[in-house]
């Protein structure tokens, strides 16, 4: 039912954006257009794909990546970057409902679990790239600067970034299935517990980079204590948010829908700007809102509300900014890389879950819920770029080439796998 | 300061403003007739704003732009979601007329005495600016608002066939006004451009019309069937924001876009049980950000020649409603007389009339229509004070006669 008015929309979108209507419209001035137009447009294209068995999210990718600069053009790189700016409030909603997911008791004795899968993933994939970097040395040398020292901060990083998943399309997935269930629960606390981790390991990997690259340069531990000050103060600060969230829920508990927007927005961008982490913030305090007091769902209830369109323009854009220019420059590299992280993610589950005594089928296949990456890892690349000015840039055109197809089959993996543990209850059950 | 933390000041303080719009259990003083308008976020956006602590910059302002107009867009689609054909056919089509007569009155009235006095006050500015100005004033004195008449509605011992027939044309009143928005930016373009006027006139006039029609068809297309209010919400916004958006983006009213969208979707559409709670969660907080931004973009200025103007706008404004009645009520032979009085039931332009002048100064960006949104906010903002008492006055005989 929803094709025709897609169509439609899509018409009266290539005709307002063509080269006879260009001449009277006012320069600058699309913002609105593209975002109205990118809101219904991938909204309705995520219903689509919904019908085809895939999930939402994936149609938002894919309805921004057709209208963004790289393909039709209706949004511009000028409307991307403007509409970039929700990208904190969509992410700290995303790290709050997380953390108002993920229930104490249902995590405990899962501990284990989750800290196996994550140990191994990370040992796995960060020496499996330097494995690759080793015996693919003719393909990845010209990237990196051509000396092994160069090569070896290369793959090494690129290996740390590999490690992590995308908290925010796990959860998107989740929220739209409507899963519930252990291997939910286990999928959604490894790929936040990775997120951190990811980060801590991120600074560690960044310092020896920089040893291998400088003759003056000693390493520095130093990195260690900011790590620690970083998410020691993002936890205090999260648990000082959810603790006024508490209060707000208990004793006034009005105009929810605001309130919850002016803390996400708040959060995120004040604690970004002091150097603390705002999705470790969000979710602790939706974990302890969650876990130390009866509103838990009524927190939920109130994200849900306004989510939707929020993560509607948040994923659409993250497919109008995944760089196609990359991904045709260096296209073979990025499938390897693809195909080899997704092999080693298969080997780090599997011998994770097995040591934490998880079920054959989360030993065997639980690898495909780890697949997505999205805003971290491109976090991250945009450091090393200006890290290493001089192989940073290649660097991030491949991470942004991965990124782009990992984040296409990501959530299609998850779903699945989803669906296959019998644990949805959603639309696209 | 950074236009992010900018814009976590105005969710916060929109948070903060709709906990105290519309509350009804104060006593209803002229101060707080402000803040049930929400007029009084104005002059916290003038504090806020570069004539006060510049927390809302020029730099700011601009990046809010967009915010501004989906703001316009979405008052628009508010007040054109009412114009429902059920509800005006419970009324007599001679009030229709006497709405479209009156506010033909007042334009041609108030542009005639404006053009003249312009011309003193202002010699400087070319003459076309000048005649330009005083058919905006004059849109600007026909358009009212049923807020205020809404809320004293409560504090009027008998409300009668008076009451009635004064909400009416306050609901109705401003369809004329915007549409005439619409129809200055149709056929007097800015930047100009080139070809016959009135062909590129009546051009975008129509574009204007049938996108909003188009999208409002869509809209109910998509809302035909059994449809989740996440959908709604998701639908809501975002062909209110596109249809807002493609006014900007050809420079046309977002107000008038929003306005025919409204229109177009509530009389085809059969969930406006539905559609008002989703338009009424969202509407407070929007609105206070959107007055809040205005009050940022007002220049304000005390001097002789502004004040010279807001006197006269205010005049031409309570003349151009008060003179015709009589006649009007004696062509159109109206059951009852309509005194010359109850033409003061309608000087509030409240948020429609904000709406308008801001909207009349982003399309036409420059130093007049600074003057114009300056001596519009003053004079709509004088109204909003003095409206309640004389509505009071007025409607309080009048109903206890009939």
């Amino acid at each position: 039912m929803s094709l025709i008015p897609m169509l439609l929309l899509f018409l009266l979108m290539l005709l307002l954006k063509s080269p006879w209507t260009a001449p009277l419209s006012v320069p600058d001035a699309g913002t609105d257009l593209a975002l109205g137009f990118i809101l219904i447009f991938a909204y309705l294209f995520g219903k689509q794909s919904a019908r085809l068995r895939l999930p939402s999210i994936t149609g938002y990718l894919f309805a921004g990546l057709l209208c963004g600069p790289f393909v039709l053009g209706f949004l511009n790189r000028g409307d991307v970057n403007h509409l970039q700016l929700l990208d904190g409030l969509a992410l700290s909603l995303i790290a709050l409902t997380a953390g108002g997911e993920m229930h104490l008791d249902r995590l405990r004795g899962r501990f284990k679990s989750i800290f196996s899968l994550v140990g191994f993933q990370t040992l796995f994939i960060v020496t499996g790239f330097l494995l690759l970097g080793w015996i693919a040395r003719p393909l990845f040398a010209p990237l990196a600067g051509g000396d092994a020292a160069g090569l070896a901060a290369f793959v090494l990083l690129l290996g740390t970034l590999a490690t992590a998943t995308s908290p925010s399309t796990t959860i998107a997935v989740i929220t739209e299935t409507r899963a519930r269930g252990p291997f939910t629960d286990l999928v959604l606390s490894a790929a936040v517990v990775k997120d951190f981790f990811v980060i801590g390991f991120f600074a560690f990997a960044l310092s020896v980079s920089r040893s291998l690259l400088s003759t003056d340069s000693s390493f520095d531990a130093g990195f260690l204590g900011h790590v620690l000050e970083e998410i020691g103060g993002s936890v205090l600060i999260g648990a000082a948010v959810g603790a006024g969230i508490i209060l707000y829920l208990r004793y006034i508990n009005r105009e929810l829908t605001v309130f919850i927007l002016a803390i996400a927005f708040f959060t995120y961008q004040i604690s970004h700007d002091s150097g603390f982490h705002p999705l470790m913030i969000c979710l602790t305090a939706g974990f302890l809102v969650q876990n130390l007091s009866p509103h838990g769902d009524c927190l939920i209830q109130a994200l849900e509300k306004v989510s939707t369109p929020v993560y509607v323009i948040f994923f659409a854009i993250s497919g109008a900014s995944l760089d196609l220019h990359a991904l045709r420059a260096g296209w073979l590299l990025a499938v390897i890389c693809v195909l080899w992280r997704a092999l080693l993610k298969f080997g780090g589950t599997w011998v994770g879950a097995r040591l934490a005594g998880e079920s054959d089928e989360v030993q065997k296949r639980g690898w495909g819920g780890f697949i997505s990456q999205a805003g971290v890892t491109l976090g991250m690349a945009v450091i090393i770029e200006d890290a290493f000015p001089e192989w940073g840039g290649s660097f991030k055109a491949l991470v942004l080439a991965l990124i782009a197809i990992n984040q296409v089959i990501g959530p299609i993996f998850l779903q699945k796998l989803l669906l296959s543990f019998g644990e949805t209850r959603g639309r696209s059950e | 300061m950074h236009a992010i933390y900018a814009f976590g000041v105005l969710i916060l303080l929109a948070f903060l403003g709709s906990r105290l719009l519309y509350r009804r259990s104060r006593p209803l003083s002229p101060f707080n007739f402000l803040f049930l308008t929400g007029l009084v976020y104005i002059f916290l956006g003038l504090f806020l704003g570069r004539q006060g602590t510049n927390i809302l910059s020029s730099e700011v302002l601009r990046g809010f732009a967009p915010l501004i107009s989906l703001g316009l867009g979405w008052i628009g689609f508010l007040f054109g979601f009412q114009l429902e054909r059920r509800y005006l056919r419970r009324f007599p089509v001679k009030f229709l007329w006497l709405s479209w007569f009156q506010f033909l009155f007042n334009l041609l009235f108030t542009i005639l005495l404006l053009t003249f006095a312009l011309g003193r006050i202002l010699p400087e500015t070319p003459s076309p600016l000048r005649y330009g100005m005083a058919i905006a004033f004059g849109l600007l004195v026909s358009l009212n608002s049923p807020t205020l008449l809404n809320a004293v509605a409560s504090r009027l011992p008998c409300r009668g066939d008076y009451y009635y027939l004064a909400r009416f044309l306050s609901s109705v009143g401003a369809f004329w006004g915007i549409t005439g928005l619409m129809l200055l930016q149709s056929f007097w373009r800015f930047p100009p451009s080139a070809g016959p006027a009135w062909l590129r006139g009546a051009g975008w006039t129509a574009a204007s019309t049938m996108l909003p029609m188009l999208l409002g068809y869509l809209f109910h297309r998509l809302t035909k069937g059994r449809v989740a209010e996440q959908d709604l919400l998701v639908y809501l916004l975002g062909l209110v924001f596109f249809a807002s958006g493609a006014a900007v983006f050809f420079n046309q009213a977002p107000l008038y876009v929003g306005m025919v969208l409204g229109i177009t979707y509530s009389n085809l559409t059969r969930i406006q049980e539905r559609i008002y709670p989703l338009l009424l969660s969202s509407e407070k907080p929007l609105f206070v950000v959107l007055l809040v931004l205005i009050g940022a973009l007002w220049e304000f200025r005390l001097d002789p020649a502004a004040l010279a103007l807001v006197g006269l706008v205010l005049f031409s404004g309570a003349a151009g409603n008060i003179l015709p009645l009589p006649l009007l009520g004696r062509a159109l032979r109206f059951p009852v007389r309509l005194p010359h009085r109850f033409g003061l039931c309608f000087l509030s332009a409240g948020g429609i009339g904000v709406a308008f002048a801001v909207s009349l100064k982003l399309a036409y960006p420059m130093p007049e229509t600074d003057l114009f949104l300056g001596i519009s906010l003053t004079v709509i903002i004088l109204s909003e004070l003095i409206s309640p008492g004389v509505i009071r006055l007025v409607l309080d005989p009048l109903d206890e006669e009939t």
